[in-house]
């Protein structure tokens, strides 16, 4: 028997592009969606396009994660779900536990399923149960010398490189890739400091390297009806320490290698009894194996190259599904059809290191025209707080074919104009215009291989170099360049 | 118009126009107004706005580039010499550009080597159509380089002859010049007499004329004079009817100067002989005139504060473009009184150091000669210019040699090895070619400077420049193109009121507008608002301090 719902209004427990976007689809279904923000994220977007909003402390960051805190703003708004968007609190099975407990709807997985699929062990047993091919791997190491011993044992079968990952890791965190011995045991010990530190949990487990592999999901919905649908696959290679750079839909595999990995992922989500949003990620080597590597129990930040492409709205799904509602449509009336891209437009300094660059935006015209999509997190005027993720925009761009989708997205990145805070538009520049990129040719080590992507001067306005020269006119009250 | 020259002719073709024209054609030599009267401030803006009726005057060439004017744009109006041309190009696309070369000096004061020489050459007649190439001793071996790479571009050639007067300036002399320089280039050029200061009386500069066309029929001679004395125009009209084919002229609009006399009291002279300037729109030189007597408003700051022709400059000889400066640094020195001393002072040293030809760099050497000798005793204190032209360092001396006691104060100055002039002559004397320059290394060497690629151009102004050129790149990148500012913002004095609005198009003709909204004084800094384009940006200034201006924003 399904529960069924209807929501007049939710809580966002976000902040940024993806409270933003939540609150685009509620609004949307007649639902009024309800803001939270903490003291230091006051003048923050998403509060400005929220029908209500809640301070929930000071800040910063530790309120986010106050599950306490937001089911009390749930319930003094009288809203009936919470949508955890990404990040903070989305994957942590104590929340939606939190909510059910206070009757209230969780507008995702159930706990038990995000704790199965998060931990990355009891994961892949899972999915090795349907038959999927994962990646060699140890069991939780046990502590100390029993763990480096079995540690040990498995190089011994595998052979380097391999990499120690913390079995509560994520989003490219608690990650290091370990290539001799030496390091192997140095390692052991620093990811279980940095898994503790940022997870509060130790755990930690080796698994094969894979060198140079392509990174490909697949985008799942499952209903209350024991319906499970895959949107098709997205490809997430470019990425830069493990950290997404780029999403593309669909991923350039062989139509049937696509179609077999979009059935797999399918067969894993029902046998974890999923419900709502997620991702099935895999590995595929350059024969075309594709090995399981974990599950997102959330909306992905790239889950708008699969909208784009579609055409269907992830978060109404998710909000339908969670109010007791089936899917909205069939398996076969999935289409994809051409090319989209997405990239984070973040404040932050490529030729520094990615530094985040935190400041008060002064000037912030965006992108437009045709085939371009923006989920934006801020406003000309908004002081970039250094908190939090440090997302100005998130740009994504449909082309009816690859190439037109490249060129769309160089036109749409020159076409913003950011003053203020430096962008990470002019690396994304470089990459749109590199020949491998535009050959589609991308894989996990498309980054590294390609370092001259650095090489950029930043542009600037002629208006605005000339206006600078202005002031100075008018402040020496004559030009001092003249002499 | 009929016998109109343009731009995609080839020397050959120009050359047979102008050997077959029965009248004459002029160059209007802007550079050389701007360098003689305006202490070379006029902006690229300025030849913008007169562009369309210059381009419609049908003048043979328009001089915008060359002289002291490539130092200047990078040192005191922040233009790229190159940008100048390619700004000068599109706005006259028929127009010849013209440009002086100064020989192996090409645009600075010292002797470079071959190879930059070259290089410079190259890249510069990518826009330059018309070479005005000269040595200040004549020395012809110094302009070779620059002769064969102005060839090898198929630019038209125009080697200039550097015109005095005194008994040892024969025309002998300088018809014997112009045969050694037609041995090197062969007869496919344009010869210039370069009448630096405007000497010489009509009749010399007839008497000059004829003798060279006697002894080379068939060459074109250009003539290039200077109005300091108020009587250039008779010089030229002498000079056409001897057969002169081309004569460097200037706006009347920039009238009364020191630089070239007006293009059209010189047309009005010659129309009573029968001589007509080919090609040339009356209406539109007129047009030019009364577009630049607004414009000239702009520059006023910068005119020359001792105005009125001077005919005591046969004396002296000092080059058009150097009089107002000499005065304006007498000035700033605090020597002002004594400058009728100093050009007395100024023809002595000519004579006693051989009558050569006073333009640059040999007119700031007897400049600075003379000033030192005024203020401290006949040679007491020689410049090292001096002492390396006494070597002969710039080439030979072309008529007398100084006397003893010259050699002996010049070449003994600060010297504490105890060695005589004639030894010091004899070891140390002559051209000492400079090796060439490892292009590389100083292309790494620029790139480390800016952290960024240097373009050829960027490298031959850096070769020249050093330190000026590096400079003026860094505030491009900075500022960029400031020559898009209209010249009445850049040279603005008094800051802005609020809701001033200013106005321009940028290169590709996109309009822009920048509107001040407010300044605001916050200690030592000054806060001023814009709307650019109409998006709001603050920019803070730190005004404490001469020249530190740190810009945030």
């Amino acid at each position: 028997m399904v529960d069924k719902h209807v929501f007049g209004k939710i809580l966002v427990a976000n902040r940024g592009e993806i409270a933003v976007r939540v609150m685009r689809s509620a609004q949307e279904l007649g639902i009024k969606a309800v803001a939270i923000y903490e003291e230091t994220d006051k003048d923050a977007f998403h509060i400005m396009r929220a029908d209500e909003a809640v301070c929930i402390g000071p800040g910063p960051r530790k309120d986010y994660l106050n599950i306490d805190k937001i089911i009390a703003a749930a319930q003094q708004t009288g809203a009936q779900a919470i949508h955890p968007g990404y990040g903070f609190l989305a994957e942590n099975p104590d929340f939606p536990e939190a909510c059910t407990n206070a009757g209230l709807v969780f507008i995702g997985p159930p706990p038990e399923v995000i704790r199965d699929l998060g931990s990355k062990v009891i994961a892949r047993t899972i999915v090795q149960a349907t038959g999927l091919r994962v990646i060699p791997a140890t069991q939780v190491l046990p502590q100390g010398a029993e763990g480096e011993a079995a540690a040990l044992a498995f190089v011994a079968e595998h052979d380097y490189p391999v990499m120690i990952k913390a079995v509560s890791g994520g989003g490219g965190r608690g990650i290091r890739q370990i290539n001799d011995e030496s390091s192997l045991l140095n390692g052991l010990k620093r990811s279980r400091a940095e898994a503790l530190m940022s997870f509060g949990d130790d755990s930690i487990y080796l698994e094969k390297c894979m060198l140079r592999p392509r990174h490909v999901e697949v985008q799942i919905l499952a209903d209350s009806y024991g319906n499970v649908m895959h949107l098709g696959t997205r490809n997430c290679s470019i990425q830069r320490r493990h950290q997404k750079l780029i999403e593309i839909a669909p991923s350039g595999l062989d139509p049937a290698l696509s179609r077999e990995i979009c059935e797999a992922a399918v067969r894993a989500a029902r046998a974890a009894n999923y419900l709502s949003a997620g991702t099935v990620e895999f590995l595929v080597d350059h024969q075309g194996r594709y090995y399981f590597l974990e599950v997102n129990t959330r909306l992905q930040v790239e889950h708008t190259v699969t909208e784009v492409l579609t055409g269907i709205d992830i978060v109404r799904e998710q909000l339908l599904i969670a109010m007791g509602a089936p899917i909205s449509f069939s398996q076969e009336q999935v289409h994809e059809r051409g090319f989209a891209i997405e990239l984070r437009i973040n404040a932050e300094d490529p030729k520094n290191d990615f530094l985040a660059s935190p400041g008060v935006v002064e000037v912030y015209r965006s992108s437009a025209g045709p085939g371009v999509r923006l989920d934006g997190a801020i406003y000309q005027g908004y002081k970039i707080p250094p908190f939090y993720d440090s997302l100005i925009v998130k740009l994504t761009v449909y082309g009816f074919t690859w190439r037109e989708a490249v060129d769309r997205m160089a036109r749409a990145l020159n076409g913003f104009l950011i003053i203020g805070v430096k962008s990470t538009i002019p690396y994304f520049q470089q990459i749109v215009k590199e020949p491998d990129f535009i050959r589609m040719k991308l894989d996990t080590g498309y980054i590294d291989d390609h370092p001259q992507l650095l090489d950029y001067r930043e542009q600037e306005r002629e208006v605005d170099k000339l206006a600078r020269l202005i002031a100075e006119i008018n402040a020496h009250e004559r030009n001092p360049h003249t002499q | 118009m009929s016998g109109r020259i343009t731009r995609g002719m080839s020397p050959t073709e120009i050359l047979g126009m102008l050997r077959e024209s029965e009248g004459y054609y002029l160059c209007n030599n802007e550079r050389d107004v701007s360098q003689s009267d305006f202490k070379n401030r006029l902006m690229p803006m300025t030849t913008v706005r007169v562009a369309p009726h210059r381009e419609a005057a049908g003048f043979f060439s328009v001089e915008v580039s060359g002289g002291a004017s490539v130092h200047v744009d990078l040192m005191r109006k922040q233009v790229n010499p190159f940008e100048r041309l390619r700004i000068a190009h599109k706005a006259m696309p028929r127009t010849l550009l013209q440009t002086v070369c100064r020989g192996s000096s090409l645009f600075g004061y010292r002797h470079y080597p071959e190879n930059v020489i070259r290089l410079a050459v190259r890249e510069f007649a990518r826009y330059v159509d018309v070479w005005r190439v000269y040595d200040f001793l004549n020395h012809v071996p110094n302009l070779a380089p620059v002769f064969e790479e102005v060839q090898k571009a198929q630019r038209l050639l125009m080697p200039s002859v550097c015109f005095s007067t005194g008994p040892e300036h024969t025309d002998r002399y300088y018809v014997d010049k112009v045969k050694e320089i037609l041995d090197v280039t062969g007869p496919e050029v344009i010869i210039s007499i370069k009448n630096y200061a405007g000497l010489g009386t009509p009749k010399r500069i007839s008497q000059l004329v004829e003798s060279i066309c006697a002894a080379f029929p068939g060459l074109v001679l250009h003539y290039h004079g200077c109005n300091t004395d108020g009587n250039d125009i008779g010089r030229m009209s002498a000079a056409v009817l001897a057969g002169v084919k081309i004569c460097d002229v200037a706006d009347h609009g920039y009238g009364a100067i020191y630089g070239q006399a007006p293009a059209l009291t010189l047309i009005q002279a010659l129309d009573d002989y029968g001589k007509k300037a080919v090609g040339v729109d009356i209406p539109s030189l007129i047009k030019c005139s009364d577009l630049l007597r607004q414009e000239r408003k702009i520059y006023e700051p910068f005119e020359s504060p001792f105005r009125g022709h001077d005919p005591t400059v046969a004396a002296y000889k000092l080059t058009g473009g150097a009089v107002g400066s000499a005065f304006e640094q007498a000035d700033k020195g605090g020597f002002l009184d004594r400058m009728p001393e100093i050009l007395t002072e100024m023809a002595r040293v000519q004579a006693e150091l051989g009558n050569w030809w006073s333009v640059t760099p040999g007119s700031q050497i007897l400049w600075t000669t003379a000033v030192n000798n005024v203020l401290y005793g006949r040679y007491e204190r020689p410049s090292l210019d001096l002492k390396n032209l006494l070597l002969g360092r710039y080439g030979r001396l072309p008529f007398q040699r100084p006397e003893a006691w010259i050699w002996e104060k010049v070449l003994e100055y600060q010297r504490y090895d105890g060695k005589k002039w004639p030894q010091i002559l004899a070891e140390e004397g002559g051209i000492q070619k400079s090796p060439d320059a490892d292009l590389e290394l100083e292309r790494r060497r620029l790139e480390g400077e800016l952290d960024r690629p240097a373009t050829d151009e960027e490298l031959a102004l850096y070769l020249q420049f050093p330190f000026d050129a590096l400079s003026f790149f860094k505030f491009q990148d900075r500022y960029g193109k400031v020559w898009l500012l209209p010249p009445e913002v850049w040279f603005r004095r008094g800051g802005f009121k609020d809701g001033q609005r200013i106005t321009f198009a940028d290169e590709y003709g996109v309009p822009h507008f920048i509107e001040v909204i407010s300044t605001r004084r916050e200690g030592a800094h000054v806060l001023t608002t814009l709307l650019v384009d109409h998006s709001y940006q603050t920019f803070s200034v730190q005004v404490e301090g001469a020249g530190k201006a740190a810009v945030a924003g």
